[in-house]
C-alpha cells in the first residue's frame, strides 16, 4: 500500500518538490508577503458559504435555503485583525472536485489554478455543514490533497442538537491538524474566530494522510509524474488531478479547459485498458477508500445524542412531496401568491398613482405649454410613471419567491415537479431555474449551471424565457385592468386570469421541452438525486434585502432604459410636425416617424388584432417587456387631450381603429397577453443565453422560435375569437 | 455480489420506515460516481422515509430525494431489524 505524501511535510516526495512560491518551513505555510492573500470559500451546496462570505466582506450576495444559489465565483475583501486586506473568493458549492456541472467546474478550476482571471487561492476555507459532516468531509478530504493551508468552518453548529448530534470541533482539529472553527453564520457566531484564524501569518498544514488503495497507487504516481513532466502541472496539483482522473471516468470533463497531453492521455488509457480487462472499478475503489478514512474520523468526532426516527421534517416531506396533499399545497401557495399580487398591492398602487398624477399636474402648471412641457409630462413622467406604479406587485412576487427559497420549500417543489417534468424529458432539478425565471429569466438561466447533463441544461435554457417573469407583470396587469376595469370585478377573477397566463407559459415551456428532447436534443430520461435542505423559519431580513435590491434595480431600470426609450419614443412620435399646427393629436402621431414605422409594421401584426400603435410598443419593448407600458403611456398620452394625467387604461379603452371600432377589445387584450407569454422580448436574456451557451446559434434560435410561436398562437387566439363572435 | 441473507431489492421498493444497506449501484457510470461521492456508495445504510415514484431517504444524516429511475438502480439489502 502506498501512502500519500503529506504535502509540505518531511514525508513529501523529494522528487516532486513544492512550487517555490508556496514552499515554506516543513509543516507550515506562509502566504507570500508581497501581495494580498487570497482565500477561497468552498464547500458542499447549501452549507452557508455565501452567508459567511457576506459576514466577512460586508457584501450582500444572494443567499437561499436550497442547493445551487451561487453559480459563479464572487470576490470580496475583508481585513485581518491587524487591518491588512485579504481577498475572499466565494465559489459555487460542489460535492466533489470531480466536477459534473458548470458551476462545480468553476470551483474545480479556481482551486486547481486553471482560471486565467483568478489567482490560485493561497488558503482555502472549507465550510462544512455540521449536521452532514460525513458527506461534507469527502470534499474537504479532496481539498486537503491540494496541499494548501486549510481552515475548516463547522457551520450550522446551532442545528446539531436538534439533529440529535454532538459534534466535537477540538477532536476534528486534532485529527486533521488544521484550524477548525465552530460557526453559526446566520447568527454571526464564529465569524470573529474565523477572521482571527485567517489573520494568522502561518497556518499548519494538514496532518491528513490517507492510503491510496494498493492497485491504484502505482498509476497515481505515474500519472502525477506525467502531468508534471508533460503537462507542466505543479506537483501537488498534478497529484490531485491524477486522483480526479481516476475518480471521474470522463477524462475530457476532468481536464476541462486544460486538455491532457498525448503522453498523459496514453498513460491513462493504458491503465484503463488493463483495469477494464481485470474488471477493476478504480473510481468506486478510490471513493470507498476516502469514505473509510472519513467514517473512522466521524466516529471520533460525532456522538449521537438523540433519536434518529422519523422527524417532523420527514413527515412534512412525505406529505409535501409524495402525496396528493403536496399538489394541493403547491396549488394553494400559487393561488395565494397571485391573489396577494392583486389584493395587497391596491393601496400602495393608488398611492403611487396619486403621486405621479400630482407631479404631472404641478409640472404642467409650472411650465409654458409647448413641446418641452409635453416632453416632461407625457414623455418622461407619463412613460416612467406608467411602469413605476407596478412596483408594489413586483415586490409581492419577490416576497413569495423569497419565502419559498428561505423556508426550504423550493427544493420540495422541485422534487414534487420531477414526475410531470420527467414526462417531457426533464427532471426536477430543472424546476428550480424555471421557478426562478418567474422572477427573472436571467438568474433562472444562470441557475441552470447546476444541471449536470449538457442537453438537459440547454433544453432548460431554451424554455426558461417562457416562464412569465416579473417584467411581464406590468403588461398583464395593464391588459387585465383594460379588460376587466373597475372594482366591480373581484380580485379573484383578475388573479385567475393572470394565473392562466402563468399557466400558459409553463405549459408552453413543458411542451417545447418535450419537443426538443424528442428531436435535436434527444437523450436518456434523466436521473435525479436532490438533497433536501432543512426546513427553516423564513429569514425576513434577507428576504427584505432581496426585495429592496429588486426594487432598486426596477427603479434604476425605470430611470435609465425606460426613461431613455420614453424620450426617444416621444421624439419619434412628435416629429416631424404636421404642416397644420391645428392637426389633432391622432393625425400628428400618424404623421410622425413613429407613425410611419408603425404603419410599415402593421401588415405583419394586423392579423393578430394589433394596430401600428401597439406595433410600436412591441418593437420598443424588445429592450425590456415593461417598456410596452411606458410606450403606450407616451403614445396615448400624445393622442389624448387629457392623456398625461388620465389613467392609461382609460386611454386604451378609448382607443379606436380609423373606422371607429374599439382597438383594445377584450379579445385584443387577451391576444396581447398571449403574445407576451411566448415572445422573447428581452435583450438582456438574449445576451445571457449567448454567454451561457458560448454561441450565437442558440440565442438566435431561441429568439426565432419564441417570436414565431408568439405570432402563431396569438393569431390562432385572435382569429378563433373572431370566428366565435368575440 | 455479496451473499446477503436478506433480500436484494431496488431502493424504490424498500418499504417506508425501513433501513437497507446499499450493495450495488447499477446504470449510468457518471451517476454512480456522483452518488458514491455523496456518500451513497456500497455499504452505506439508507433509511427510506417515503415514496415509490420519488424516494425520500436518509443517508449519512442527509435527506435525499431520488426519482424512480435513480432509485431503481440502487440495490439494497433490506435490514428489517437494523437500528436507525
Amino acid at each position: 500500500m502506498a501512502a500519500a505524501p503529506r504535502p509540505g511535510s518531511e514525508g513529501a516526495d523529494p522528487a516532486l518538490p513544492l512550487p517555490a512560491h508556496i514552499a515554506g518551513p516543513p509543516g507550515r505555510r506562509r502566504t507570500p508577503p508581497e501581495r494580498m492573500p487570497v482565500y477561497a470559500l468552498v464547500g458542499n451546496p447549501n452549507c452557508g458559504k455565501t452567508t459567511l462570505f457576506n459576514a466577512l466582506t460586508g457584501l450582500r450576495q444572494k443567499v437561499g435555503n436550497y442547493p445551487g444559489v451561487t453559480v459563479e465565483k464572487k470576490v470580496g475583501e475583508t481585513y485581518s485583525q491587524h487591518g491588512h486586506a485579504m481577498r475572499v473568493i466565494d465559489l459555487p458549492g460542489a460535492y466533489s472536485l470531480a466536477a459534473r456541472s458548470p458551476d462545480e467546474a468553476v470551483t474545480r478550476d479556481v482551486l486547481l489554478g486553471r482560471r486565467a482571471d483568478t489567482p490560485q487561492p493561497d488558503r482555502i476555507i472549507c465550510v462544512v455543514d455540521a449536521c452532514n459532516l460525513e458527506r461534507c468531509l469527502y470534499f474537504v478530504h479532496q481539498i486537503l490533497d491540494l496541499g494548501r493551508p486549510v481552515i475548516v468552518v463547522l457551520n450550522m453548529m446551532d442545528l446539531t442538537a436538534r439533529a440529535g448530534l454532538e459534534v466535537r470541533p477540538a477532536e476534528l482539529e486534532e485529527a486533521l491538524g488544521v484550524p477548525v472553527i465552530s460557526c453559526a453564520a446566520v447568527q454571526g457566531r464564529g465569524v470573529v474566530e474565523l477572521r482571527l484564524a485567517m489573520s494568522r501569518r502561518e497556518l499548519p498544514l494538514a496532518r491528513h494522510s490517507w492510503t491510496v488503495p494498493a492497485p491504484i497507487a502505482p498509476v497515481v504516481a505515474e500519472l502525477q509524474a506525467s502531468l508534471v513532466a508533460a503537462d507542466g502541472r505543479p506537483p501537488l496539483i498534478a497529484r490531485a488531478e491524477a486522483l480526479l482522473l481516476l475518480t471521474d471516468q470522463d477524462s475530457v470533463r476532468v481536464a476541462g479547459s486544460t486538455p491532457l497531453s498525448a503522453v498523459t492521455g496514453a498513460v491513462l488509457e493504458n491503465w484503463r485498458r488493463r483495469w477494464t480487462g481485470q474488471g477493476t472499478d478504480w473510481s468506486g475503489t478510490l471513493i470507498k477508500a476516502r469514505y473509510e478514512v472519513i467514517h473512522g474520523l466521524c466516529r471520533e468526532v460525532i456522538r449521537r445524542t438523540g433519536d434518529c426516527g422519523p422527524s417532523l421534517a420527514d413527515r412534512a416531506d412525505a406529505l409535501l412531496v409524495n402525496s396528493g396533499w403536496g399538489w394541493l399545497a403547491f396549488a394553494a401557495v400559487m393561488a395565494v401568491m397571485f391573489y396577494a399580487i392583486f389584493a395587497l398591492a391596491e393601496y400602495p398602487m393608488n398611492l403611487i398613482d396619486g403621486v405621479i398624477a400630482d407631479l404631472a399636474d404641478r409640472v404642467k402648471d409650472a411650465m409654458e405649454p409647448g413641446d418641452l412641457q409635453n416632453l416632461v409630462t407625457s414623455g418622461m413622467i407619463g412613460g416612467m410613471g406608467g411602469v413605476v406604479i407596478f412596483l408594489p406587485q413586483i415586490l409581492i412576487l419577490f416576497l413569495f419567491v423569497g419565502l419559498l427559497e428561505s423556508t426550504g420549500y423550493m427544493a420540495r417543489a422541485a422534487a414534487l415537479m420531477d414526475r410531470p417534468m420527467s414526462r417531457v424529458g426533464l427532471h426536477g432539478k430543472s424546476f428550480i431555474p424555471l421557478l426562478g425565471s418567474y422572477a427573472c429569466a436571467i438568474p433562472g438561466i444562470m441557475a441552470t449551471r447546476t444541471i449536470e447533463n449538457a442537453k438537459d441544461r440547454l433544453v432548460t435554457i431554451l424554455v426558461a424565457p417562457l416562464m412569465s417573469c416579473s417584467a411581464r407583470l406590468p403588461v398583464y396587469l395593464l391588459m387585465i385592468a383594460t379588460l376587466l376595469p373597475g372594482d366591480a370585478v373581484p380580485a379573484a377573477t383578475k388573479a385567475g386570469l393572470m394565473f392562466l397566463m402563468y399557466a400558459l407559459g409553463t405549459a408552453g415551456a413543458f411542451g417545447f421541452a418535450w419537443l426538443f428532447k424528442r428531436t435535436f436534443l434527444r437523450g436518456d430520461p434523466p436521473l435525479m438525486i436532490l438533497e433536501l435542505p432543512p426546513y427553516q423559519p423564513p429569514h425576513f431580513g434577507e428576504i427584505l434585502r432581496q426585495m429592496l435590491e429588486r426594487a432598486w434595480l426596477f427603479l434604476k431600470n425605470a430611470g435609465t432604459i425606460i426613461l431613455a426609450i420614453s424620450i426617444v419614443l416621444w421624439f419619434l412620435s412628435t416629429y416631424p410636425k404636421h404642416p397644420d399646427p391645428a392637426a389633432s393629436p391622432e393625425v400628428q402621431i400618424a404623421h410622425s416617424f413613429a407613425g410611419e414605422a408603425g404603419r410599415a409594421l402593421e401588415p405583419l401584426i394586423q392579423p393578430l388584432g394589433f394596430d401600428w400603435r401597439i406595433g410600436i410598443g412591441l418593437v420598443t419593448s424588445f429592450a425590456a417587456r415593461e417598456v410596452f407600458v411606458s410606450s403606450m403611456g407616451v403614445i396615448f398620452g400624445v393622442e389624448g387631450a387629457e392623456g398625461d394625467t388620465a389613467p392609461l387604461r382609460d386611454a386604451l379603452r378609448a382607443a379606436q381603429w380609423p373606422d371607429g371600432a374599439p382597438l383594445f377589445t377584450p379579445l385584443v387584450c387577451l391576444a396581447l397577453m398571449v403574445y407576451y407569454v411566448f415572445a422573447m422580448q428581452c435583450m438582456s436574456t438574449v445576451a445571457v443565453v449567448k454567454r451561457e451557451t458560448n454561441s450565437w446559434r442558440w440565442p438566435l434560435f431561441q429568439l426565432a422560435y419564441l417570436t414565431g410561436t408568439a405570432w402563431v398562437v396569438t393569431f390562432l387566439v385572435y382569429q378563433s375569437g373572431r370566428l366565435l363572435g368575440f | 455480489m455479496s451473499a446477503s441473507p436478506f433480500p436484494l431489492i431496488p431502493l424504490c421498493q424498500l418499504p417506508a420506515g425501513e433501513t437497507g444497506r446499499i450493495l450495488r449501484l447499477t446504470g449510468d457510470e457518471g451517476f454512480c460516481q456522483r452518488i458514491r461521492e455523496m456518500g451513497c456508495g456500497e455499504a452505506a445504510l439508507v433509511t427510506k422515509l417515503s415514496g415509490t415514484t420519488m424516494s425520500l431517504c436518509r443517508v449519512r444524516g442527509m435527506r435525499l430525494a431520488l426519482n424512480h429511475r435513480a432509485a431503481i438502480g440502487i440495490l439494497v439489502e433490506h435490514l428489517p431489524l437494523a437500528p436507525r
